[in-house]
Formats: structure tokens, sequence, C-alpha cells
């Protein structure tokens, strides 16, 4: 025999919320498992059902950049022909159009360039897709260094792609000095307070060490992550310091995160040690610089 | 088509919608939270239970870029898609003070769900997330919702 109709819409009833439990409870499994099945399972989606969106951004982002080049494109043929009718050789014009590249030939061969792009989702506000993977070479906890200096570090490494974060994620560290080296700390960053924007800190610098407004900071290459001698950013004021035995400096980066668009990766250690000569006055060719060579701030030492 | 499929349809779009302003075109906290709205209005056409694996899905797809606070956008959709469709139960959402209602306490409380879920390392202070900004964006979520409902007409709550 049927069931009654109010029968029947308890029994529905306590299906939904059995169903609810369920739900709830796969939900907070999700939220508490380990990173490793995180990323899987975000992988997945990024590479499936929202591979079309990410797709999308990509394409757009170079149009925007086919568009920004164009002029320069059209100085690198008419270079070039140029060349041809001044009879210079092969050699020369590979040269001239090498300088159009030019922070990439300053850093030589290990890195590869890759386009980044922003999800733009809730609680992704400093990760970075990049759309450069495994086949290209990079790995984990590989440096991403725009034209300014430095932008963050890969956590995942996938075929097509890579995701990284930039220097304003609470969890990014990197072990930093002056440029002279006299002075060592390690950067963190700090999330802004409302209408501010994020800044980076420069802890763990000993008391009796002063650094003046505007000194640059690079970073060491401790720990092995990132090379000797990536810019980071120059010395704003100091925050704070600890009972005379540390102090701790506000930095204002070089690279603002959210105006970059590409980026070099960095694919092992650099042949000749550190970077210190590959990130001079001239390093504009990508977008990302916000760090103007032309400040009237001292670039070495700084140390009072 | 019939009212309820309308409804679905008009969800499967603002989904859509949603991925293609913030991921595909890159718009961040410029385009509206379309999957929240998205999940508002179908949680008031299905039951709990629906509404809960409804908000799982959303959330999930949400986390996809989420490196540090994965699952936090879960979490905090699936309560409120449950939520949502329990409110069909104790409110009869034919007037526009309820549904902007709706619209915004929806929004909210997915804001306070996520940064709770999200832990102290990845989120900002309660005041400035929850209390500025938080706010600001269920407004935006809130006069975007009345905006889908008057398209849908009639269509809004063909459940039973």
């Amino acid at each position: 025999m049927p069931p009654f109709s109010g029968e029947l819409g308890e029994v529905r009833g306590r299906g939904q919320l059995y169903g609810m439990v369920t739900m709830v409870g796969l939900a907070l499994i999700v939220w508490s498992s380990g990173p490793a099945t995180k990323q899987r399972i975000a992988a997945f989606l990024r590479q499936t059902v929202l591979r079309p969106f990410v797709l999308t951004q990509q394409g757009i982002a170079q149009a925007r950049v086919n568009a920004a080049t164009a002029d320069l494109l059209q100085t690198a043929v008419d270079s070039l022909e140029a060349e041809l009718i001044n009879q210079r050789t092969l050699r020369e014009e590979n040269a001239q159009l090498r300088t159009l590249l030019a922070l990439s030939e300053r850093l030589g061969d290990n890195f590869v360039a890759a386009s980044v792009l922003r999800a733009g989702t809730a609680g992704s506000e400093s990760i970075l897709i990049l759309d450069a993977g495994a086949p290209q070479g990079i790995q984990v906890n590989a440096p991403i260094i725009a034209s300014g200096g430095l932008l963050g570090v890969v956590r995942e490494v996938r075929d097509r792609t890579s995701i990284g974060v930039d220097w304003s994620n609470p969890d990014f560290r990197a072990a930093a000095m002056t440029e002279d080296a006299s002075v060592s700390g390690f950067i963190e960053a700090r999330q802004r307070v409302f209408g501010d924007l994020d800044r980076l800190l420069l802890n763990g610098v000993p008391f009796h060490q002063q650094l003046e407004p505007g000194t640059q900071i690079v970073t060491s290459g401790l720990g092995g992550v990132f090379p000797r001698g990536i810019p980071i950013g120059v010395v704003d004021s100091e925050a704070e310091s600890r009972a005379g035995w540390l102090r701790a400096y506000w930095l204002r980066p070089v690279v603002n995160p959210g105006e970059v668009t590409h980026a070099l990766v960095s694919l092992g250690p650099t042949g000749g040690g550190g970077l210190e000569t590959a990130f001079d006055s001239g390093a504009d060719s990508l977008s990302g610089n916000n760090g103007d060579p032309d400040d009237g701030l001292p670039r070495n030492g700084g140390v009072r | 088509m019939r009212g309820g499929g309308r409804v679905w349809w008009v969800v499967a779009m603002l989904v859509v919608a949603h991925f293609f302003l913030h991921v595909g075109l890159g718009l961040g906290g410029g385009a509206p939270d379309l999957l929240t709205v998205a999940l508002l209005v179908g949680a008031r056409e299905t039951r709990m239970g629906n509404a809960a694996a409804l908000g799982f899905a959303f959330g999930l797809l949400e986390d996809a870029f989420s490196v540090l606070a994965f699952g936090a956008n879960t979490v905090a959709m699936t309560i409120v898609g449950a939520s949502g469709a329990r409110t069909r139960d104790l409110f009869v959402g034919d007037s526009l003070i309820f549904l902007v209602s709706y619209m915004f306490l929806g929004k909210w409380v997915r804001d306070l769900l996520h940064w709770i879920s999200m832990g102290e390392g990845a989120r900002h202070s309660f005041v400035e997330a929850l209390l500025i900004g938080a706010p600001l964006e269920a407004a935006y979520v809130a006069v975007v919702g009345v905006v889908v409902v008057a398209v849908l007409g009639g269509s809004w709550e063909t459940v039973s």
C-alpha cells in the first residue's frame, strides 16, 4: 500500500536531511584533507571543467601582449632592415634582436618565459597561473622573476601550467641582504591594512646595523631557493626594534604583482652563481617594473 | 520552457558567467559573485540535500584556484546552499524586501564561513573583511540577485 502523502513527505524530508549532512561531511573532509589530495582535486578541476576559462584568459593575455609589443616588433623589423641595408653580419643582427630581450639575455638560458594569469576568484588573491609547466623544465620552488626583480615562487607544476604564489602571499619567505651584502635578514609579506597596499618586511636585521631609507634589498641566496642578487625592494622606514636585539624594516617592493603579465621562471641554479649584474637600469622590457632607475635612491650599501 | 527548467538554465548561465568574468577576463573583485547568486537562486528551487550538493560542487570549482585555503569555499557554499533551501520552509519569497535580505545575508554568511574556514594565516582582519568589505560585496550581490530574479519573473520558486 502506498504511504500517505504526509508519510511520504516525512521520508523525503529525512532523506534530504541525510543528504545535507553527507554533503557537509564531504565538504569538511575536503577542507581537512592533506595538501597532496587538495592539489590533485584542484588540478583536476582546472584541467577539465575550468580549462576553457583559463584558456580564455591566456588568449586575452596573449592578445594584449601582441598589441602592446606591435610597436616594439616594428622597431625590430626596421632595425633589421637597416642592418641588412648596411650589410652587417648575421651575428650583429642577432645581437640587435637580443637587445630587445634585455633581461632574458642578461640572465642567460637558464630561465623560461611565461605569461602570468590571475584566477580572480575568492581565496586566490596571491596565486599566479603560469602558462608553462613540466615540459618546459619548471620545477616546484622555482623562483619567478619579473623585470624589476623577485615576483614569487612556483608551488605546483603540471603538464601545461604551473601555479605559483607572489610575494604578497602570507607564506612567502626569502633570505635577503643589502646589495653590498653588509646587512642580511629575511623577507616576509605583511597583509595590507584597509586601504593600504601589501608590504614586505625585512626582519631579523641585527640591532647595531641601521639601514637608510632607499637602500636596495636583494636576495642573498641562502636556503638555495632564490639565486643571489635578485632585487626585492627598497627600504621605506623602520618597522620595529626588539629589545635592543633586532630591527625590522618596511620595504617598498620593486615589483607590483598586479601589474605583471609576463615573467621568467628559473630552471635551476644559475651558471655564474648570482644575478647581481642582471638587473640594471635597462631592464624594462617586461611589464611589472615599478622601480624607477633614476629615482636617486642609493643602490649600493646605504648602511648607517 | 517550463518555469523550473528556466531557473536551472539561468543558474547554469550564472555559473559560466562567473568563471568567464573572474577567471577568463581576470576581473577579480570588480565582477559580482555570480556563483553565490546562482547558489542562492538554485537553493530556493530545490530541497536541502540537493542544495547542499549544489553548494558543494560550486565551492569545489571556486576552490580550484585557491592553494592555501582549499576547501574553505566548499564548506561555506555547502552550508549556505543547505540554509538557502531551508529558508523556503520559513519565508515565502515573494517580496522585494525578502529577496534583497536573502541575497545580502546569503552572501555575507558565505563570506563569514569562508573567513572562518580560511585559517588565521591567509585572512584579513575581521573588521576589514566582514564589517567593511563583505557588506559592500553583499550589497553588490543583492542588486545583481534582484536583477536575476526580475529576469526570471514568474519562474522564481516553482517547487511546491
